[in-house]
């Protein structure tokens, strides 16, 4: 879907050229607290839950506007190049009010591209926001990330699972097969491509694919490719599901603070609180080991940054996991209303655990890299 | 104090190099291996000699000033220190509260007779202290503590019974804290002393811990004599001067196993495990446990490191370090659990030469006492949930009732 409004990059660029680092992370900070503030509400929220493959447009508009799908993605490749620290603070904010925009998608698929040396044209539109990318790494029968779909002569023939952002992205990253060697490949999206089914969380815009043929440029070949993209696009990830889980504890323990029963606030009984103490401890190891893979991606580590990317990815999906359901339970009847908020990260919480792959894979991942972890 | 060298102008780089280079230089007379097997009374013998060393070589209460025999140093300095110490397993426990506690106290509200007196041979190991705190009904609730003082003259009788006192029956001197009014509530009434513990009056008793273990002592006290000089703090103020002596060690040191196996260990044992023949590390669960594991330990080991640089740059470090201990003790619990699942019938063996940090069965079963001492696993939670997310306190039906008057 491409944007209909102009691209700011040049004035971006020329107005961040006169700033210090940390006063663009401050301007993007409280551009994304504005947006979610004036343009996000769980009204509008709950009407993307309504419909499968739902997006909203005008809020993906303003960010490309504000020029957030080129925040981290290097220079060269078009982007920005502030960095996936710039980043990450960003999709904590939108992971709190469950807001989806595809900005890690893009950012992995353009730096992909760029690695790969092939499609910069498709790399600098999605720095730009006319073009938007989904990650379909997934596939039915399979929890992990290992691909059945096939490449051959320049096509990609398989089925995916549905993929988040694949009902309105241009582009898709695609995981398939050439021989025995798994890869990624860069499909440019038809409609006759993506069926949106129904899903736990239809505001993930999700689709999946049904690829017969499809013309496909290779991006990167390798078991060991695949896993990197899909560590990255897990350590960013966590961001999101880390924003969650602060949203998470903090609705919560409003909640405990104001709810009466049996004439106290349910927060003064130990029930509560220690489920809420919980809460608090998982969101801490999440964004603990959200920190370390963000620090060592930003390192260029290769090793340890896989080994840490799984540690984040299962430590943050544990934590919006947990706090997403207590929430519920901490809110009782009200909370399982479609008016109530909670809903809205129990959903999320587990589709961002089951996109890029159940955590028995990433357990399976995070074990062959303990070595890399011994004095971490 | 003799032939230290000046830790001001090092790095910290520097520091902990010397640090390591110590350590290394006695660690086969004084480390983990060196202690294998040693029952209690040989064990105290060595703590002794290390200490002394220790001491000697400007190591001991790094942060305490060096007039006394303290190392002069920063907090940071202390903690990597020991950390240090801690992985080479040397015998700090002996003095862990004498010297974390009481001393430290000693020197902010003792006499300064008293301290010249009693705070260079306690640094040097010579003299030990314990904490007269927790009795048979006041541990997590310490307000609730009945041991009485009364006026006597220029002093204070004491009467009472204290309760999991760490190495009393070797202690010289002790911190108290005890009732001086119960006609008001329970925290206002309570008053702070320091005592000699070979006053007449005083008698300890081993209390021998469910894996045989001897340092916790239980602590009579018959009508024993404490000179009112001896007092810290004012009378009635006991109960704030005990919560300071209590965040001194603010930011505990320790391993990230709590002193069990770390997951390394855990790991390769697995894979010599056999399930059916097969190698227990390829089963799920126990797949599961580990990444759980690891997970938890990448996280906590973020926050400590995170921690480090806030207070080597004098800042107080977040509120999340105080899950620590709560999670590896409880940690340590269901992996050395898991691991003797993974040993089957043999998993019953507890050897007498194996220690905590190599073997599942000394983990496993010396491991509740850790869930427990300094803060129960249910009084962390309370305190994660009313001090950090700033949830209401417990019903407390007694707080505000005159001492005597409570049912």
């Amino acid at each position: 879907m491409a944007s209909t409004r102009t691209p700011q990059l040049p004035r971006l660029r020329a107005t961040m050229g006169s700033m210090m680092e940390d006063e663009i992370q401050t301007m993007l900070l409280d551009q994304a607290r504005r947006l979610v503030e004036t343009e996000v509400s769980w009204q509008r929220l709950k009407a993307l839950l309504e419909e499968p493959g739902s997006f909203d447009v005008a809020l993906w508009e303003k960010a490309v506007e504000l020029g957030w799908p080129a925040v981290a993605i290097a220079e060269e490749a078009g982007g920005l190049g502030l960095g996936v620290s710039a980043l990450a603070p960003l999709l904590q904010i939108l992971g709190e009010y469950t807001v989806s925009l595809p900005l890690v998608a893009g950012y992995v698929t353009a730096s992909a591209l760029a690695a790969g040396g092939v499609a910069p044209d498709v790399a600098a539109a999605l720095a730009g926001g006319e073009s938007m990318a989904a990650l379909a790494l997934g596939e039915p029968g399979e929890s992990g990330l290992m691909p059945a779909a096939r490449f051959a002569d320049g096509k990609v023939t398989g089925a995916k699972a549905p993929a988040a952002f694949a009902a309105v992205a241009t582009h898709a990253l695609v995981s398939a097969l050439d021989g025995a060697t798994p890869g990624l490949y860069l499909v440019e999206l038809g409609d006759s491509m993506r069926e949106a089914a129904p899903t736990l969380d239809n505001a993930r815009a999700a689709a999946a694919l049904r690829l017969d043929g499809a013309a496909a440029i290779p991006v990167a070949s390798g078991w060991n490719a695949v896993l990197h993209w899909a560590s990255i696009a897990a350590a960013l990830t966590a961001w999101e599901q880390i924003g969650g889980t602060e949203r998470c504890l903090s609705i919560s323990v409003a909640y405990a603070k104001e709810r009466k029963v049996f004439g106290q606030p349910i927060g003064a009984f130990q029930a509560i609180k220690h489920k809420l103490a919980d809460m608090y401890q998982e969101l801490e190891i999440g964004r603990g080991c959200a920190i370390d893979a963000l620090e060592s991606l930003e390192a260029g580590e290769t090793d340890r940054f896989l080994a840490l990317a799984a540690a984040a990815r299962l430590g943050a999906s544990a934590a919006y996991d947990f706090a997403s359901r207590e929430t519920i339970q901490t809110h009782g009847g009200i909370g399982v209303t479609w008016e109530a908020e909670p809903h809205h990260h129990y959903r999320r919480a587990r589709v961002h655990a089951l996109e890029l792959g159940g955590a028995p894979f990433w357990r399976d991942l995070l074990l062959d890299g303990q070595p890399a972890l011994e004095n971490a | 104090m003799n032939e230290v060298a000046p830790i001001q102008a090092e790095s910290l780089a520097d520091y902990v190099e010397r640090a390591r280079q110590w350590l290394d230089s006695v660690t086969p007379r004084f480390g983990s291996g060196a202690q294998r097997g040693l029952e209690t009374e040989a064990w105290v013998a060595l703590a002794r000699a290390y200490q002394k060393e220790k001491a000697a070589a400007g190591f001991a209460c790094i942060t305490l000033p060096r007039e006394f025999g303290g190392g002069g140093g920063t907090e940071i300095q202390k903690i990597l220190f020991g950390q240090e110490e801690f992985k080479r397993g040397m015998p700090w426990g002996f003095y862990g509260v004498s010297l974390g506690m009481p001393v430290p106290m000693l020197l902010r509200y003792g006499e300064k007779d008293a301290i010249d007196r009693l705070v260079p041979p306690s640094i040097r190991g010579e003299l030990l202290w314990c904490q007269l705190f927790s009795e048979p009904a006041a541990g997590s609730d310490l307000a609730a503590l009945r041991t009485r003082a009364v006026r006597d003259g220029d002093g204070w009788r004491i009467t009472g019974q204290k309760l999991w006192t760490s190495w009393a029956q070797y202690a010289d001197y002790a911190i108290a804290v005890v009732r001086t009014d119960p006609t008001v509530p329970k925290h206002a009434g309570l008053t702070f002393f320091w005592l000699d513990m070979k006053s007449p009056g005083v008698e300890v008793r081993t209390v021998r811990k469910l894996a045989g273990e001897n340092e916790i002592n239980e602590v009579f006290l018959d009508n024993v004599y404490v000179p009112d000089s001896q007092r810290m703090g004012a009378v009635g103020d006991g109960f704030k001067v005990a919560i300071e002596t209590l965040m001194i060690e603010r930011y505990a040191v320790g391993d990230d196993a709590m002193g069990g196996p770390s997951l390394e260990l855990f790991a390769a044992r697995a894979a010599s495990a056999r399930i059916n023949g097969r190698p227990a590390l390829e089963d799920g669960q126990v797949r599961a446990a580990l990444a759980d594991a690891l997970v938890e330990r990448q996280g906590l080991r973020s926050i400590h490191r995170r921690a480090l640089t806030a207070i080597g740059q004098g800042k107080e470090p977040g509120p999340e370090g105080s899950i620590r201990k709560l999670r590896l003790g409880h940690r340590r619990q269901i992996l050395g659990q898991l691991l003797l699942d993974l040993l089957g019938p043999d998993g019953v063996r507890l050897d007498p030469s194996e220690v905590a940090a190599t073997d599942a069965a000394w983990s496993w079963i010396t491991v509740p006492g850790g869930r427990i001492a300094g803060g129960t696993d249910e009084i962390l939670r309370n305190t994660i949930a009313e001090k950090i997310l700033g949830l209401p306190q417990d019903y407390r039906p007694d707080k505000k009732v005159p001492f005597n008057q409570i049912p």
